[in-house]
């Protein structure tokens, strides 16, 4: 079928790729034929490993160091041309009542979680709009939809994404196309930080999390690759602006 | 993965997706429905259509969804020849745009009963043999118009709303039978249901969207196989494919 997108090889870039969803992300697209570039905030071997077993190249930076992110961008094209996908995953989370939140984590959660997206997405569309068109998918939270106790400062970075793609999906399609997928709790290496800091098991931790799912279960990683899968899907031009909350049915908010 | 995880078809070695099933289809004999049935026979899902004409399927039957004894009857046929049904996608329905001052009674009910009672009624012949096997999909078609409103479009988007508030009731609901509901809910598509007069066809209405353009029927349609064959964290989710129409 037609679509917006020049038949060449799909290259992607992955952000905070090394663990959890993004390796999902990265396997998955690696998987359908894209040559992926995974990025992390420092080189790591998981990094090195997951390059190599996928084809890929690495490409570490501090997405919210601007800096960091056009000398990234420079790299990749260089080596395997411009992005026809971006996928905006890295991200940093504190918990914290927001009188005791000091004011410099907040800025470093912000800084990385929505400033981070916005250097990456600048600094990767005038190679997108070389190639004719790309996609954009912001990997949110379902705390940017609900908001969380002790989460102000992600709930607020992840809530600001949303409203980056809705306000994005308007103004750069058609030729590039903008959506969001906002996962509910999902079976990542941060459950193994909860279950510490709550002085619990992992799988007790996996247990409280699901009793609040319709679905009786957390994610798992692949589930969410699998929405970015389609997202980036060059034959699936028409969606755009959108949020796909891929979260159990837990919420009933509206991103 | 190794467990098989509530909602999650079984997986063969390999990490492929088991075989595909059955799946029946309203509306299946022209646009979104009948995008939708060739969509989901190449990959091997048998696809079983119900419509009031003919559809190009495995098992075309004909039939109207307001008719809940037709739609039993065609539950019990599509189960007896193909098998169990695994998935059912409701895209049967109608479109026309009527002031709300000018909607008769017999109008509105119509309406209703064709896009709201017409899920309810495929609904209530697969849900049992969906909770029986402890698995199964339902994909509702609801529409743009169901979230953003339209002009003329009272009594429409009433019908289409009315199934985003069951699909996601019935999502809760079912869940954790193993039964996941969602919705697809497209923007103004290129289908027989807009005339080539239609006001959503006009350069001037097109020129207002993000994306520019009427969405297909396709896309539609792989918007609707990846909720089924991918959506198993999926639960009660309105998946928009509208052209940037309603954001």
């Amino acid at each position: 079928m037609t679509s917006g997108l020049p038949e060449r090889r799909e290259v992607a870039l992955v952000t905070g790729a090394a663990q959890g969803i993004g390796a999902a992300i990265a396997r998955r697209l690696a998987a359908r034929g894209a040559l992926v570039a995974l990025n992390d905030i420092a080189p790591r071997p998981e990094l090195d490993e997951l390059a190599a077993e996928l084809g890929g190249i690495t490409a570490p930076a501090d997405v919210s160091d601007r800096g960091q992110v056009l000398a990234m961008l420079a790299a990749i094209e260089q080596a395997a041309g411009p992005l026809s996908t971006l996928v905006c995953n890295a991200a940093y989370m504190t918990m914290s009542p927001l009188l005791e939140h000091p004011e410099a984590d907040w800025w470093k959660v912000v800084d990385t979680n929505l400033t981070g997206t916005f250097h990456l997405i600048q600094a990767a569309l005038p190679g997108m709009r070389s190639r004719g068109g790309g996609r954009v998918i912001v990997v949110t939270s379902y705390w940017g939809v609900t908001g969380w106790p002790d989460a102000t400062a992600y709930a607020a970075s992840k809530a600001g994404l949303i409203a980056l793609v809705k306000t994005l999906g308007r103004e750069l399609a058609p030729d590039v196309i903008v959506n969001g997928i906002a996962p509910g709790v999902t079976a990542t290496p941060q459950l193994e930080v909860d279950a510490a800091s709550a002085g619990v098991s992992v799988a007790e931790v996996q247990k409280r999390y699901a009793r609040g799912v319709p679905l009786g279960r957390i994610g798992q990683p692949a589930e969410i690759a699998a929405a970015v899968a389609f997202l980036a899907d060059p034959a699936v031009g028409a969606m755009t602006g959108q949020v796909l909350q891929v979260n159990g049915g837990e919420i009933r908010c509206r991103a | 993965m190794t467990a098989q995880l509530p909602g999650q078809p079984p997986e063969l070695p390999g990490g492929m997706p088991s075989p595909r099933g059955v799946a029946l289809v309203t509306g299946a004999a022209s646009g979104i429905g009948a995008a939708v049935a060739q969509e989901l026979r190449s990959p091997g899902w048998r696809v079983a259509g119900f419509d009031l004409r003919p559809s190009a399927c495995d098992l075309p039957l004909t039939g109207d969804v307001t008719d809940s004894a037709a739609v039993t009857a065609a539950v019990a046929r599509v189960t007896a020849e193909l098998g169990p049904v695994g998935a059912l996608v409701t895209a049967a329905g109608y479109y026309e745009m009527i002031p709300f001052e000018q909607l008769t009674p017999e109008g509105w009910q119509r309406m209703l009963r064709v896009h709201l009672g017409g899920l309810v009624t495929a609904v209530r012949a697969v849900l049992p043999g969906m909770l029986e096997l402890g698995a199964g999909r339902i994909v509702a078609v609801s529409s743009e118009l169901a979230i953003g409103g339209g002009d003329g479009d009272a009594h429409y988007a009433a019908a289409k709303g009315a199934i985003i508030g069951l699909v996601r009731s019935l999502a809760a609901e079912v869940a954790g039978s193993g039964v996941l509901v969602n919705s697809v809910a497209p923007g103004p598509t290129d289908t027989p249901l807009l005339d080539p007069d239609s006001p959503w066809r006009a350069p001037e209405y097109l020129a207002t969207l993000p994306v520019r353009r009427l969405a297909w029927p396709a896309e539609i349609a792989a918007a609707v196989r990846f909720v089924l064959e991918e959506g198993s964290f999926l639960v009660g989710e309105v998946v928009s494919v509208n052209s940037g129409a309603v954001i």
